[in-house]
């Protein structure tokens, strides 16, 4: 039974990588036009292939290994599919699913030569995440990871004549890629040296050994290897570049599943194979991740360009995933198994979420763009009128996003808040301060966000057309909308029944942990469930005279309820049921909508009048509020973050008092290009100029480097450990 | 900041009695002219003071139609038969219908004031309703900055030809039921701007007219009291009315 | 500098202009070429620094008449400088390059009748708004016909805000024309990027009720109630100003008993809008106690002049030739007690709004005004004198017996709101000084001469509550009125507001508004 339930698995991976090899092959020989049924039907099939591999990995609950080819000197190279696997495998299928639907349709749209080299790139793509996932050692980690950055840096660059900055952005992206690699490589020599072998397993089974040196390398070096793929301050000044270079087509991926990848390999080197020990780690993961969360939030903001608010957005989501990390691994290094376990799950929720809606939001962003042809909010405006279903996925997307109840982004911040709070069990006053911090930081960073996303769905959405410059702006085609309403639909289904979505995510979290946060968030309050009676009796009564148990008959699984139960003394800290909440929620709407319109004004026609104006003549677009107006006072409060420079302040006039221009621009330069990216530019280039004889003080030929360097490394290994 | 608290309530209670007892304080009220018994001769002199057509000769008396009244005093300072004067301020007429607020209304209502071309005195008198002399918030009226919220419309001004389509669009957004109180001799007839091409013949012309409080400036007491005649709690005066002529039709 | 100026204009412009000074003994009148037209009102106005009164347009038979009128200077003189062309001749050079206080006269006039200002860079939309009104219309001219500019009624239909500042995001915040509780219609656009207002724009006139255009071919009494009623807050000052007007013209002397009783009531008007004027600017920055008080101090103005005169405005007072009833001693004297008590009142309040760090936060260097942004834009009254600019029509150029009177001109350096409200406390007390004296003054007799009216025209002048107002008269011989032109100080203010509030943050601006007492029926007329 076992062994076949892990051939089926075999042969599920299997199909994803020959469809993606498919995909590729039938790009070749396709027309032009065709290209982006072939991206959209290839894609969809392995993104449903990775969802298969995933969820059947985690409803079977068993891990999956096949060595593959054994290479001289390097040991074996091992797929491997374990559960934390299964959850990336998982989203990433989610993401890719509606986001190969929606490249599709945009390839149609454009039908340009060069949409057969987009297909064939992004589906290697595509094979190159796969592999990540699920490869069971530091080589075919790294090879694949390889393969990824240079797809990826080959998409960015993809549509350079539409994009002057693409170019640059793209290359920046791949230096820093490249940077982050050879310090993941340079983490993971050290584990392979210490543990003898490059097998994750034999990694994991060897890491009790190591000694607080090599654990601090290892973690430094990989959190910054990953740490720059991830988009964590200060080493993400490529990714707002990156994201508004890269072609919508492509962004939603990019944000939906390649910035899951450097989270991935934090989580596998940092928990999965080397649990921490001792609080030191986890508290600069946990300070760097609000920090990351704040600045990231701040920008997106202020920034009026669609697409450059959603990529710091990004960041900030990023922030906020770290910050349940490290949390997680505080917990776990000073032996908490139970918050430890309820932090990665709420980390993991989280990660999942954001993928999901975020992507959901680049495709609509994509739309927009392709619409009106601008992505700046202070032009855009009033889309509601004319794509009406658009903007109602869109909605979803921002609600989502801002954390509202019923949807998910609601449940995974609400968690990881919570998970702040089990700080009180720690015993050193330092780490309980920065707990509370981060937790201050995580706060002011989700009220932020609502502020945003109100920005960018009121300047973009609401009110009045700003500019005509494309009258003809019209409700999306089904290979927009398809894809934002599944993804909203996921959005909404996983805010609603966070109950079956965390015991989903409990395996894959209990090897990080070593508990499992089932239990202590989720309380089997159904009858049927089968822990039902290890609960006790008292304990049920509370919770059952409060209406727990509605819908044991209906539904299986452990209840409807989260419940973050705490130790003896302080059972319950918090409880909520986003289900129950919403039902409520719809039936208040509708009692409110029923008491109005049918007791409250019956008899009565309901008259509808144009908004009150002041009274003015006419009201034009011009005498709205736009985007920098609405983000101006967290501009003015948060000045000393942003710095800006006057770079022109003048005032034109004809004779002495008739003002003909008033010109005001400012510059901001982004604070992790200020404070890290610049200095370190400008060091970089005086080195170079000193070495200006062997250089030509280009940046891609430094990428060049990089990559020379990697190799060398990887040789020196290998001689290295044959004279071992 | 306590002395001010101090100083507030050191400075006693100023507010008028009215509406539970008449005011009786000096120089609250320019008062109206009333007609009087005059023969053909003393009343044509006393019409030829007036340049506001108050008065016209009927069955033998002079009648005062106290609705142009602009309040310059010819009448009784320069006209041979001086008009009699009555120091009252019990004013406000109405002109159609009973306005009939439903019983909900009667008690708070919100108030929107527009000015529509007013020379300030009406709406400085307007204003002393919150001073405390008058604090008409003890009657339940408060004054709002929007038409969403309002119950009734105040409106000062002969209407300006610049001003109609604002005054429209106010009362286009106010829910129902709503009133239209027409305060000042300007807003009920033009007044003196009543020739000019650049003013409506005052609210009628643009608004249906549900209480009219004469007078240029009302005191505020006078607006107190139409302000309780639209809400029905207390009645109107009756008094001898001539038909406008509609004005704004140039000079 | 009276002998100076007829010497140094010959001088200067031998052929250009003809200085004669035949209508009183400080009043010149400069006939002027055209072309020296700017040069010349720039020398008066910038080197000779007399400040600017208004510009009457008036529409001869024949020619266009335009006088620009300049006052004051070391002498204390009347300058009128006279231009005039042919009626088919409708350009006029502009003077606003060095005559920035022009500015709005030349637009006036340029609505109104036509006329073009060679160099102006600004002008149109003004009184007519372009959303409102076909071109063409021009009100003041004698062929106009209400009737055709109604029924062809044809506003512009691009219309969009002047805007001038480029900055990204930046938009137009409109602001009223019906805004607050129960303010004066006017509307306000107000270009920013969000929290700071950049450039000020009001767009006032919705409350144009075109008395000017009301005024013509009426007689001289009739027109009084329009000069009292058109900004009724100030009625006394606007009526004292037209009499005075219609006075010179017939040569009319006003017995001394209505004299002292007119500066009498004038200071009592004085007061009760100063009171009015705190009242706001307290209620401006919620202090609500203050309010009340002032609210209180000014009911009781109210109620003491509506004792004393029979109307709360002081309507009905005013006859050309001196006032239409007498006041008796005894109840002039119990409103001179009132008003002592008042004054009381209004000083415990400075004294305890001086010690009020809340409320001074709120007024302290907001709304500046710099001195020469005041000489300018030709700012009057506490404005001015709030920024240094310490003029006064009753002290440079007395009316009605000012001259015998002891009084100061308070005036303040800073031009910020705390001192335009510290100027008008003073100005309380120097109106109450100036009625004790009047009472203490005052003779005997009849309060009204009545006279012949003659054909001709002047200047009637006078220092309202708010600054400086000019109400330029031209009769016929029957009495009627030929041209009334009248420039109110909130005409001048408003120009000049926009300096004070723009670089201020939204929520000063209700403060900014309050400090300045405009009057928006007063600048429509």
């Amino acid at each position: 039974m076992m062994a076949t339930s892990a051939a089926r698995v075999f042969i599920v991976i299997t199909g994803f990588f020959a469809l993606c090899g498919a995909g590729v092959l039938l790009s070749l020989i396709a027309p032009r036009q065709r290209q982006g049924s072939v991206l959209a039907v290839a894609g969809c099939l392995a993104a449903a292939a990775l969802i298969l591999a995933g969820s059947a990995t985690l409803i079977l609950g068993e891990n999956f290994r096949q060595p593959l080819w054994s290479l001289p000197n390097l040991g074996t190279m091992t797929i491997s599919l374990d559960q934390l696997s299964a959850v990336f495998l998982l989203v990433t299928g989610l993401v890719l699913f509606p986001a190969s639907i929606f490249a599709g349709s945009q390839l149609k749209r454009r039908s340009s030569p060069t949409g057969r080299v987009f297909t064939v790139l992004l589906l290697a793509l595509y094979a190159a995440i796969g592999l990540i996932f699920i490869s069971g050692d530091a080589f075919l980690f790294l090879l694949a990871w390889e393969a990824m950055s240079i797809f990826s840096y080959l998409l960015i660059v993809f549509f350079r004549k539409q994009n002057n900055d693409a170019s640059g952005a793209g290359y920046l992206f791949l230096a820093m890629g490249e940077a982050g690699t050879l310090a993941a490589v340079l983490g993971f020599l050290l584990l392979g040296v210490n543990a003898g072998s490059l097998d994750f397993a034999a990694i994991h089974a060897a890491a009790p050994g190591f000694g607080p040196g090599v654990r601090w390398a290892v973690f430094l070096l990989s959190f910054f290897g990953f740490g720059v793929k991830a988009g964590l301050a200060p080493v993400n000044f490529w990714l707002p570049r990156a994201y508004a270079a890269a072609s919508r087509a492509f962004v939603p991926v990019l944000a939906g599943a390649t910035l899951n990848l450097g989270l991935y390999g934090l989580l596998r080197v940092n928990a999965g194979l080397m649990p921490a020990t001792g609080s030191g780690p986890g508290l600069i993961a946990l300070i760097a991740g609000t920090i990351t969360a704040l600045v990231g939030i701040l920008y997106a903001t202020t920034e009026n360009d669609l697409k450059v608010i959603l990529a710091h957005s990004s960041i900030e989501n990023v922030g906020i995933v770290v910050t349940g990390f490290g949390a997680g691994m505080i917990f776990v290094g000073t032996d908490h198994p139970v918050p430890a376990a309820i932090a990665f799950v709420a980390a993991l929720y989280h990660l999942v979420n954001h993928s999901l809606f975020k992507t959901l939001l680049f495709i609509g962003a994509g739309e927009v763009e392709s619409q009106t042809g601008t992505r700046d909010l202070n032009k855009l405006g009033g889309l509601i009128k004319w794509m009406p279903m658009a903007s109602l996925a869109f909605l979803v997307g921002t609600l989502s996003i801002s954390a509202l109840p019923p949807l998910n982004g609601f449940v995974s911040e609400w968690l990881i808040l919570q998970t702040m709070l089990r700080s009180a069990e720690l015993s050193s006053a330092g780490v309980k301060l920065a707990f509370s911090l981060a937790g201050a930081g995580l706060a002011l960073t989700a009220a932020l966000a609502v502020t945003c996303f109100v920005k960018v769905f009121a300047m973009g959405f609401l009110g009045m057309r700003r500019r005509d410059e494309n009258p003809r702006v019209v409700e999306a085609k089904s290979g927009t909308l398809v894809p934002m309403f599944l993804l909203g639909a996921l959005c909404l289904g996983l805010g609603l029944l966070p109950t079956y979505v965390i015991p989903a995510l409990g395996p894959a979290v209990r090897p990080l942990a070593g508990a499992s946060a089932t239990d202590a968030l989720v309380p089997p309050f159904f009858t049927s469930s089968p822990a039902h009676n290890t609960l006790p009796p008292a304990f049920v009564q509370d919770f059952q005279g409060l209406g727990a148990q509605v819908g044991q008959n209906l539904l299986p699984g452990r209840g409807l309820v989260v419940l973050h139960r705490g130790g003896a003394e302080n059972p319950v800290i918090f409880a909520m049921s986003p289900f129950y909440m919403a039902i409520i929620l719809v039936i208040l709407l509708l009692a409110t909508y029923v008491v109005i319109r049918i007791w409250l004004t019956r008899g009565r026609s309901l008259a509808r009048r144009k908004r009150w104006d002041g009274g003015v003549r006419r009201l034009l677009p011009e005498m709205t509020y736009t985007a920098t107006g609405f983000s101006n006072p967290v501009r003015v409060i948060f000045d000393a973050v942003f710095r800006p420079t006057a770079v022109e302040d003048t005032s034109e006039s004809v004779t002495r008092h008739f003002r003909t221009a008033i010109r005001r621009e400012r510059e901001r330069t982004y604070l992790v290009d200020r404070l890290v990216f610049y200095p370190v530019r400008a060091v970089l280039m005086r080195i170079a100029r000193t070495l200006a004889r062997l250089h030509q003080g280009r940046l891609n030929t430094y990428a060049a480097y990089v990559l020379a360097a990697l190799l060398l490394m990887l040789l020196g290994f290998l001689v290295f450990q044959s004279s071992w | 900041m306590s002395h001010w608290v101090f100083n507030g309530i050191r400075t006693g209670i100023k507010t008028s009695a009215y509406p539970r007892r008449p005011e009786t304080a000096a120089g609250v009220t320019p008062g109206l002219p009333r007609g009087r018994k005059l023969d053909a001769g003393e009343a044509k002199a006393l019409m030829d003071t007036c340049p506001a057509e108050v008065f016209r000769l009927e069955d033998g008396r002079v009648l005062a139609d106290v609705r142009r009244c602009i309040h310059c005093y010819r009448c009784m300072r320069i006209a041979p038969h001086p008009a009699l004067w009555e120091q009252s301020y019990e004013w406000a007429l109405q002109p159609g219908r009973e306005t009939g607020f439903v019983s909900a209304f009667k008690k708070s209502i919100n108030i929107c004031v527009v000015d529509a071309g007013d020379c300030g005195s009406c709406l400085n008198e307007v204003r002393q309703l919150n001073n405390p002399y008058y604090n008409i918030h003890r009657l339940g009226f408060f004054i709002t900055p929007t038409p969403r919220h309002a119950d009734v419309l105040l409106v000062v001004g002969p209407v300006t030809d610049h001003m109609s389509l604002a005054l429209q669009k106010v009362y286009n957004a106010m829910p129902t039921p709503k009133l239209v109180v027409a305060v000042g001799v300007c807003a009920l007839s033009g007044g003196v701007f009543a020739e000019s091409f650049a003013c409506a013949g005052g609210v009628t012309d643009v608004l249906p007219i549900d209480v009219e409080v004469p007078g240029n400036p009302p005191p505020p007491l006078a607006i107190i009291h139409g302000l309780l005649v639209a809400t029905g709690r207390k009645a109107p005066v009756d008094m001898p009315a001539t038909p406008y002529q509609s004005g704004g039709s140039g000079p | 500098m009276a002998l100076l100026l007829k010497e140094q204009i010959d001088k200067r412009w031998p052929d250009q202009a003809k200085c004669t000074c035949t209508g009183g003994p400080h009043l010149y009148e400069i006939t002027c070429a055209r072309e020296t037209l700017a040069e010349l009102c720039g020398w008066l106005f910038i080197d000779m620094r007399l400040k600017f009164a208004t510009l009457v347009v008036e529409e001869a038979s024949r020619e266009w008449r335009l006088r620009y009128i300049f006052y004051g200077g070391a002498g204390a003189v009347w300058v009128h400088v006279l231009a005039s062309s042919p009626c088919s001749e409708e350009s006029f050079p502009s003077i606003v390059e060095s005559v920035h206080a022009a500015d709005w006269h030349e637009r006036e006039a340029e609505d109104m009748f036509g006329l073009t200002f060679a160099g102006h860079p600004r002008l149109g939309d003004f009184i007519l708004h372009d959303d409102a009104w076909q071109e063409n219309v021009q009100p003041m001219r004698h062929h106009f016909d209400p009737q055709m500019a109604i029924r062809f009624r044809k506003p512009a239909a691009d219309w969009r805000p002047h805007r001038i500042v480029q900055e990204e995001g930046a938009f137009v915040m409109p602001v009223g024309p019906k805004f607050s509780g129960a303010t004066e219609s006017v509307h306000f656009l107000l270009e920013t990027v969000g929290e700071d207002v950049i450039r000020f724009t009001p767009r006032l006139f919705y409350k144009w009720r075109a008395i000017e255009k009301l005024a013509e071919a009426k007689p001289a009494g009739r027109v009084l109630l329009l000069a009292e009623r058109f900004a009724a807050t100030t009625a006394f000052a606007h009526g004292l100003a037209y009499c005075q007007a219609v006075e010179r013209i017939c040569g009319a002397e006003v017995p001394p008993r209505a004299a002292a009783l007119r500066i009498f009531l004038a200071e009592l008007e004085r007061l009760r809008q100063h009171a009015g004027a705190i009242q706001e600017i307290c209620e401006s920055t919620a202090l609500v106690v203050a309010a009340s008080g002032a609210g209180i101090v000014e009911e009781d103005l109210l109620r003491i002049s509506g004792e004393l005169t029979g109307h709360r405005y002081l309507f009905g007072m005013l006859a050309p030739g001196g006032l239409l009833v007498d006041l008796p001693d005894l109840a002039c004297q119990r409103a001179l007690r009132g008003s002592q008590q008042v004054l009381r009142q209004l000083e415990k309040l400075e004294a305890r709004l001086r010690v009020s760090s809340s409320f001074l936060d709120r007024l302290e260097e907001v709304g500046l005004v710099a001195h020469q942004v005041a000489t300018a834009y030709g700012l009057l009254g506490p404005v001015a004198r709030a920024s240094a600019d310490a003029h006064d029509l009753r002290r440079e150029h007395p009316y009605s017996g000012y001259e015998k009177f002891q009084f100061e001109v308070p005036s303040e350096e800073e031009g910020d709101g705390y001192a335009r409200l510290r100027v008008l406390f003073a100005e309380c007390r120097q109106s109450v000084r100036i009625m004790e004296q009047a009472l203490d003054t005052v003779a005997g007799g009849s309060v009204c001469r009545s006279f012949p009216f003659r054909a001709g025209a002047a200047l009637g002048w006078a220092e309202a509550p708010r600054g400086a107002t000019f109400h330029w008269v031209r009769l016929d011989d029957q009495g009627y009125i030929d041209r009334y032109h009248v420039t109110a100080p909130s005409f001048a203010n408003w120009h000049g507001f926009h300096a004070a509030v723009e670089n201020f943050a939204f929520q000063d601006f209700p403060i900014m508004l309050a400090s300045f007492d405009l009057s928006v029926s007063e600048a429509d007329r």
